[in-house]
């Protein structure tokens, strides 16, 4: 299908369209079931009229302020992971160059623990210095005559332990309290989500989801062999930093409101890819899948009575399978 | 009498760390002919190509494309005007023909304005010039060697630049691949006026195709001219090392050297 406005024209394949479809089909039922899911018993119609705000006291208190704020955030945090991934692996040309498998979060999740004990606050701005920092060291070190797969996966999973390790440091800083809530955001936790992670998320969703789509032209060309993509008139680096910049600012924003989930921008772009076909990034398709993925995971974690284990325990156990099949994969056909 | 060229190279040097492999190297493209750079392994075959194509930063000297340094001019503007298929190019996994011939139509191309009228011609072009109209919804990783050569050379030619720039498009090729591939190079050459600049290995395929000729020795233009011009027995020795005998081909009259 050729989609053809004065100001836009391109080609939008019909399985991408269908599989889109069927993806945000997925993403509203996870949704409806994730608003009824609970201790406390409530029908579609009660949640209905509290979503539309006809509802008082406890069940409106459900609703609004438990439920529909921590799926909202889920939804948002996870397709910021599910986009950062997907860029980052189509753009360093390697599924397993994904933010949270080389130290990206990890170093995300650093910067926000600094500026939280420093500061008091500031979580999203430690956030970015965070992951930028580590994204640069990572990739310079990793960096000889071009990315070499092995060296970046290496060199960034072991940024990724010297950051968990120095988060774990930066822990004993603070009261048993609080330290017991950061070990679980640390995790990727959505506990306890209000509206100001819900609007944080999404504001800036408003601005990199169509920025992140925008680059998805030099992204796709990027794709191909540096030569081709440099033959075909894209600016490499600019187009790389507008790429890494953007990337970063989104796992950045989603560790900030979700901790450092691990796995959902690792598993989104490869299953979003599989599903489109014709071996093309499929960006907005990975961000779906990511959402679902962590709305999945949270449903999960909600369910376990009692305990209250961290969201980031279930995105973990999705994940940990997927990223040893890729291993063996790319093992086997010697790009590794 | 002075031949007009685009493209050529002004006494450009590159050296990779240490090592020096153009060496105030100068040459020019003729324009409309097609061209053929030969020269023993190594020699700097591939990166006269990549420089002439700016994909390689040079440290001396300069390349000229229109009148200009091409380093200096907009990388985007350049692709509309010269296209390069560089040596053994690699795509992403179940990436489709036609999607690998679309890409070609980057320069002209931008985020928001992805699909014109001119777009969908000029790739339909390049797929029927090709011959691989019918293969257009197969991924590339399905097709054979000769196949897959042939959909990465309708890529540049989609890019619809007057200059097209090819690295040793035969690598892996049989023979009578070699020569359907040639033969379509010379045939695009020929119908559409394009400059074309090739390397390929294989001297006697070069003498047999090739308007002009450029052997490289060392990092250098060792001879440049006509076939005939260039392929001699001397010249075979002195840039080869190959002692042999040098024939007019019987069936197409291009020299044709027969080592001793
Ligand atoms: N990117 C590079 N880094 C280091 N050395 C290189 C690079 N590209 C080419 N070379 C070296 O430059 C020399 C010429 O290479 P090339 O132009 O590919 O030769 P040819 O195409 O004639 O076989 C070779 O010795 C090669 O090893
Ligand atoms: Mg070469």
């Amino acid at each position: 299908m050729i989609l053809r406005l004065p100001f836009l024209s391109m080609h939008l394949p019909a399985r991408a369209i269908t599989v889109s479809l069927c993806l945000v089909s997925l993403l509203v039922v996870a949704l409806l079931s994730a608003l009824h899911l609970g201790a406390y018993p409530l029908n579609i119609s009660q949640i209905g009229q509290a979503v539309l705000g006809h509802a008082e006291g406890i069940q409106r208190m459900i609703v609004l302020d438990h439920r529909l704020p921590r799926i909202l955030t889920a939804i948002g945090a996870g397709a910021a992971f599910g986009l950062a991934g997907s860029m980052f692996q189509t753009m360093l040309r390697n599924p397993l160059a994904s933010p949270d498998v080389i130290g990206f979060s990890a170093g995300a999740s650093c910067g926000a623990l600094l500026a939280m004990i420093l500061t008091g606050g500031f979580v999203l701005f430690g956030a970015l210095i965070g992951g930028v920092v580590t994204a640069l060291v990572v990739i310079g070190l990793a960096w000889k005559d071009g990315l070499h797969p092995y060296r970046l996966i290496l060199v960034g999973i072991g940024a990724s332990l010297t950051l968990s390790a120095g988060a774990d440091l930066l822990m004993t800083k603070l009261d048993a309290l609080t330290a017991a809530e950061m070990a679980k955001w640390l995790v990727g936790s959505l506990n306890a989500r209000n509206w100001a992670d819900v609007q944080l998320i999404w504001v800036g969703l408003a601005v990199l989801l169509p920025l992140s789509l925008w680059l998805q032209f030099p992204l796709t060309r990027l794709a191909m062999a540096d030569d081709i993509a440099n033959g075909l008139g894209v600016a490499l680096s600019s187009m790389r930093l507008a790429i890494t910049a953007t990337a970063v600012a989104l796992v950045a924003l989603a560790v900030s409101v979700a901790g450092p989930l691990p796995f959902v921008a690792f598993v989104s772009g490869p299953i979003s890819r599989r599903l489109v076909r014709q071996g093309k990034p499929a960006l907005l398709q990975a961000a779906i899948v990511g959402a679902l993925v962590t709305l999945l995971a949270d449903m999960a974690a909600r369910s376990v009575p009692l305990v209250h284990l961290p969201t980031g325990v279930f995105t973990a156990i999705i994940g940990a399978p997927v990223l040893m099949w890729l291993l063996l994969v790319q093992f086997k056909k010697g790009t590794l | 009498m002075t031949q007009l060229c685009r493209l050529s190279a002004r006494d450009i040097s590159v050296s990779f760390g240490k090592t020096p492999v153009l060496k105030e190297l100068h040459t020019d493209i003729p324009d409309g002919k097609l061209t053929v750079i030969v020269g023993p392994n190594a020699c700097g075959k591939s990166t006269l190509l990549r420089s002439l194509a700016r994909l390689q930063p040079v440290n001396k000297g300069q390349v000229v494309l229109d009148g200009k340094a091409i380093h200096k001019q907009n990388s985007r503007s350049v692709a509309r005007r010269l296209a390069i298929l560089p040596q053994m190019p690699t795509a992403p996994e179940g990436l489709l023909v036609r999607d690998l011939v679309i890409r070609g139509r980057t320069p002209h191309q931008s985020a928001l304005k992805q699909w014109s009228h001119e777009d969908a011609t000029a790739v339909e072009t390049a797929l029927e010039q090709t011959g691989m109209a019918h293969n257009a919804g197969r991924p590339l990783e399905a097709l054979s060697g000769g196949q897959r050569q042939r959909a990465w050379i309708a890529m540049a030619l989609a890019q619809d630049t007057d200059i097209l720039l090819l690295d040793e498009p035969t690598t892996y090729l049989d023979l009578p691949h070699q020569i359907e591939l040639l033969t379509l190079v010379q045939k695009l050459n020929r119908e559409t006026g394009r400059t074309v600049a090739m390397v390929l290995h294989d001297i006697n395929l070069a003498a047999r195709f090739a308007d002009h000729i450029i052997a490289l020795k060392d990092g250098r233009v060792h001879r440049a001219g006509s076939p005939a011009e260039v392929i001699t027995e001397a010249n075979m020795d002195s840039v080869f090392a190959l002692p042999c005998t040098v024939i007019a081909d019987p069936v197409h009259g291009s020299p044709h050297v027969i080592p001793a």
